[in-house]
């Protein structure tokens, strides 16, 4: 507060206007004040801020977004979940610089572009914030000076998937791509016609239902030979199912989708759908807020990655899922 | 043209024309109930005094010229006559009973119609659709109610025929038509739809020769029809050789007014450039320079 | 005065209103440049596409299901737009009018058709809320209905995550099954007929070896009859003829009268309206409701409307070219998936061909009005 003194006492600045000067004075002490009482109060309980690329109404992260609260909830600490209305990384890069500027005392962040993130989250981990990155961005997270990345890779998870549709006897296969530009749903595909050694393509859509729905019927109707489709999650899953369904197509095709939904866990028991891949994303939200937790009072972190998935939901074990899934947590 | 014989009592020929006006003191050999008459009007915004002790009277079969340079409140007392504004002081007669409009509606209703310069006519709609624009003639009955376009193009046709306008397709958008045309179809407009008093806003101002005098002579038209014109203009060329009575405007107060056999078109016009004014600022400016010189002495 | 009653008109007058040529009437309405873009996007697909199955039964009900739904929010939008008015919330409208229906309906177990009835109520107050504070402010709509394009997509989302703690609604299908009114949002008509030409061996095989059409999808029909509706409204009544003055010069038709308030309000509902029309189609044919629906739907409604030939400053438009507007951009946007253009290029080729229509479109308009 004594750094305020010279401003005001000084008797040759601002010769005129004295009311103001004090007024300024006044006011800076006050900030002081209430800063010094906001440190104080952080002391107290931990602030972990979360930031990923999913906007809030996408069914993914309001389950990633459970486990933070979850986690929160229970170590009594505090997590900011942000997010991009859209899918940009320069609204990104800035909602990551006003974190950081916000001092908090450990950042958790999807690592969707390592260019556009990457000096960011450098100058956090400058400033002694550590960082967790999650979901995307494994590969980039010890170059960008994180302390450990919780996920999966989406591009072996796409490989996996093809795998195991070629198991099963799949021939071609397609991959509905909702929201091309997106570098994880982007590496799924890419995965995914790896796994068929090259013999599946690629159909990018819109994200409207119908839209989605016809174009697949407009493309199957052109493409005879595909017979295993891949769904990136709930948006391409469901027009996926409903035009096979109207087709009485359901037995024809081997259908996997990458994240879960209630109507996705129902067509997996009913065996209208093969599988669907799972993150485990309640994981990418709990664990990490557990682990910042940990390394802030006791300095513990896991030496390796974690990988949440991938993992199969089949007709098996789709039953147990679905109570879960009900309650937000998968 | 009907004048009536006692007004055209001038007491002495050789006063000036503002020793003539009668301003709103009737005369009491006069029984004609006007049309509408306005009594002690003042219209206040605030304390912006934009209408003071205005008075005038717009008799059935006549034309009022409303003269007046910009900013003498021309404006702001068609808003008063055409129930936009209400006075703040005053009173405002229908026939000869008091008229308390609150909305431009109901002095509609209540057969004012008001034709504004600009305002009147939508340029991308046909003549018809603009002819009856909020007055549509409808057949059937509930939900299956609908606009007899057949029965409207009809009337659209006869009454722009009526005013020597021939519209070939009373389908064609009112933009293809010419400025005064348009003028002419909001004028017949109003008249169909049975207002008794026209108020036109500067109905010839924007137009050339040949148009104006189209426009001037639906106006004597309407008038023969029996009905009241108010014609709000700053072209006394316009107004003289139509109005039967004068009505001079400045900065919202009334000058006076005139039946036409009072005053000359060059009384009008002097008027208009302010005559008198115009020798006190003769004076004023004299007096600038004598201060002038004063005070550099 | 006069009285209403008709003066003998010469005859000569009748006989020359008839030598109009109804053909070159019909080159001065405003969608006729939209048909002419119609007819060239077909052409060049019917060549593009050539033997694909595009213009077979199946092809052609799956273009027209994208065109109709998107059509059915176009003509709203047509007639808000001729009133000279936008509506920036239709997108986040049909989100939210999803998520509206979902969570009575799943979460608290309301019959569908009262899900349905308040979703519909809910609608009609905020297109009055719209309409209201764009009347009342003298704000431009654009920024009134862009606020709510955004505190509609977010009480979508807030809701859903408040209620059910996702963001996705699903298990509307078992509810719908039972519901008397969900079959006007869902399913097919025809389908008697439809069965019975696949019987006669009349209707090729899908994909699936399946008989490729059941039925015209009901949003289809939504399409049709809301055309039908709106053309009348525009054409035919009064109320059609105050949008047109309200669009055209809103002074003008205050001053002879015409309800301004109340016509841009109703305006306003109507779009809410259609919005939720389109958000129980899109709910019972998923199955869910989702937050994010109706992403963009705004924009391409407003482009549908504009291609329609209507303009973007009001009084001037028509229904049935917000029509063929849509039809136009469901075309395009089905068509590529049979040009076998890599889909990459998707949303390359769906601007590509959209400005082709739209500049060929004012081409054609232009010439039409120059041959009166």
């Amino acid at each position: 507060m004594y750094k305020v003194e010279p401003l005001a006492t000084s008797p040759n600045s601002h010769r005129r206007m004295p009311r103001l000067r004090r007024a300024i004075a006044s006011l800076t002490t006050a900030l002081l004040a209430v800063s010094v009482a906001n440190a104080a109060w952080a002391a107290e309980t931990e602030r972990y801020v979360m930031i990923t690329h999913g906007q809030n109404s996408d069914p993914f992260w309001s389950v990633v977004k459970r486990g933070a609260d979850d986690a929160a909830e229970e170590l009594g600490v505090e997590v900011e979940y942000r997010a991009p209305s859209t899918f940009d990384m320069a609204k990104m890069a800035q909602l990551l610089d006003a974190a950081v500027a916000s001092k908090p005392d450990g950042l958790i962040i999807s690592l969707t572009d390592a260019d556009a993130l990457g000096k960011g989250i450098k100058n956090a981990v400058d400033q002694q914030i550590p960082v967790i990155t999650i979901n995307s961005g494994g590969d980039k997270s010890k170059e960008v000076g994180a302390q450990l990345h919780i996920g999966q890779s989406e591009y072996e998870a796409g490989r996996g998937a093809a795998e195991r549709m070629v198991e099963s006897g799949a021939k071609h296969g397609l991959c509905i791509n909702q929201e091309q530009g997106n570098v994880g749903l982007d590496a799924r595909c890419a995965g995914f016609i790896k796994g068929f050694d090259g013999s599946a393509s690629e159909l990018a859509t819109s994200t409207d239902p119908t839209e989605i729905k016809n174009s697949l019927v407009a493309y199957l109707n052109q493409h005879s030979e595909v017979d295993a489709i891949l769904a990136l999650g709930p948006l391409g899953s469901e027009p996926m199912l409903k035009a096979m369904q109207e087709a009485g197509a359901t037995q024809k095709f081997q259908l996997g989708t990458f994240d879960l939904s209630p109507d996705i866990l129902a067509a997996i028991q009913s065996g209208e759908m093969n599988f669907a891949i799972d993150q485990q994303q309640y994981l990418q939200g709990y664990l990490p807020v557990v682990f910042m937790h940990q390394y802030h009072i006791h300095g513990l972190m896991p030496a390796g990655d974690v990988a949440t998935g991938p993992g199969f939901v089949t007709a098996e074990n789709a039953g147990q899922v679905i109570e879960l899934s009900e309650q937000g947590i998968r | 043209m009907t004048t009536n014989a006692n007004l055209q009592q001038t007491p002495e020929q050789t006063t000036t024309a503002a020793d003539r006006a009668r301003g709103d003191t009737p005369k009491a050999a006069d029984t004609r109930t006007p049309l509408i008459e306005m009594q002690a009007v003042d219209k206040h915004f605030g304390n912006v005094v934009a209408l003071s002790n205005i008075s005038l009277k717009v008799y059935a079969g006549e034309v009022m010229c409303l003269l007046g340079d910009n900013g003498a409140g021309k404006s702001t007392l068609i808003k008063t006559l055409s129930g936009v504004h209400a006075p703040t002081h005053g009173e405002l007669l229908l026939e000869g009973n008091p008229a308390n409009f609150t909305s431009p509606g109901q002095a509609l209703d209540a057969g004012i119609a008001t034709v504004f310069q600009d305002l009147a006519m939508i340029p991308l709609m046909s003549i018809t659709r603009n002819f009856f624009m909020g007055r549509e003639p409808t057949k059937g009955f509930g939900p299956f109610k609908y606009v007899d376009w057949e029965f409207a193009d009809r009337v659209a046709r006869e009454e722009m025929a009526k005013i020597g306008i021939d519209v070939r397709d009373p389908s064609q958008p009112v933009g293809t038509l010419s400025g005064g045309e348009r003028q002419c179809v909001a004028i017949a407009r109003a008249v169909y739809f049975g207002a008794k008093v026209l108020i036109l806003d500067e109905p010839t101002s924007a137009l050339g020769v040949k148009q104006a005098s189209k426009v001037l002579r639906y106006i004597a038209q309407a008038r023969n029809r029996g009905l009241g014109v108010i014609f709000i203009t700053h072209n006394v060329h316009h107004a003289y050789p139509i109005g039967d009575a004068f009505t001079l405007l400045k900065r919202g107060t009334s000058l006076g007014s005139w039946r036409k056999e009072d005053i000359t078109r060059e009384e009008v016009l002097n008027m208009m450039a302010g005559g008198e004014e115009m020798a006190s600022l003769d004076a004023e400016l004299a007096e600038f320079q004598r201060t002038d010189s004063a005070s550099v002495a | 005065m006069t009285d209403h009653t008709i003066s003998a008109v010469p005859a000569a007058d009748d006989e020359r209103l008839r030598r109009v040529h109804p053909l070159k009437a019909a080159l001065k309405r405003p969608e006729f440049g939209a048909i002419a873009g119609t007819i060239l996007v077909f052409a060049f697909f019917s060549v593009a596409a050539s033997g694909t199955g595009m213009f077979s039964l199946a092809g052609i009900l799956n273009f027209l299901e994208v065109s109709a739904q998107l059509g059915i929010l176009a003509i709203a939008a047509s007639l808000l737009m001729i009133g000279g008015e936008f509506d920036l919330s239709l997108g986040s409208m049909i989100g939210f009018a999803g998520i509206l229906i979902a969570i009575p309906a799943v979460q608290y177990g309301w019959p569908l058709w009262l899900a349905i009835t308040f979703a519909f109520a809910c609608a009609v107050l905020i297109g009055w809320i719209n309409g209201y504070l764009v009347m009342r402010t003298g704000l431009p709509s654009f920024i009134v209905t862009l606020g709510f394009l955004f505190i509609l997509r977010g009480l979508a989302i807030g809701l859903t995550r408040l209620t059910t703690g996702r963001t996705q609604v699903s298990g509307l299908q078992e509810i719908a099954d039972h519901d008397w009114l969900a079959p006007f949002f869902s399913g097919e008509v025809f389908t008697g007929l439809f069965s019975w030409m696949a019987a006669q061996g009349w209707i090729a095989t899908n994909f699936a070896g399946n008989p490729s059409v059941t039925g015209v999808p009901v949003s289809i029909v939504w399409w049709i009859v809301l055309a039908a509706a709106a053309t009348w409204l525009l054409l035919y009544t009064r109320f059609g003829n105050w949008i047109f003055a309200c669009g055209g010069d809103v002074n003008a038709a205050r001053n002879v009268g015409v309800p301004v308030m109340k016509v841009k309000i109703l305006l306003f509902i109507f779009t809410a309206v259609a919005a939720t029309i389109f958000a129980c189609l899109q709910v019972m044919d998923t199955g869910s409701a989702d937050t994010t629906r109706g992403l963009l739907k705004e924009l391409e409604a407003i482009i549908a409307v504009v291609i329609g030939g209507a303009l973007l400053t009001g009084g001037y438009g028509s229904a049935v070219g917000a029509v063929f507007g849509a039809l136009i951009f469901g075309t395009v946007q089905m068509g590529i998936f049979y040009t076998g253009v890599n889909t990459d290029w998707f949303k390359v080729f769906l601007g590509a061909m959209l400005l082709i229509a739209v500049l060929f479109n004012n081409y054609v308009r232009k010439k039409a009005l120059e041959a009166k």
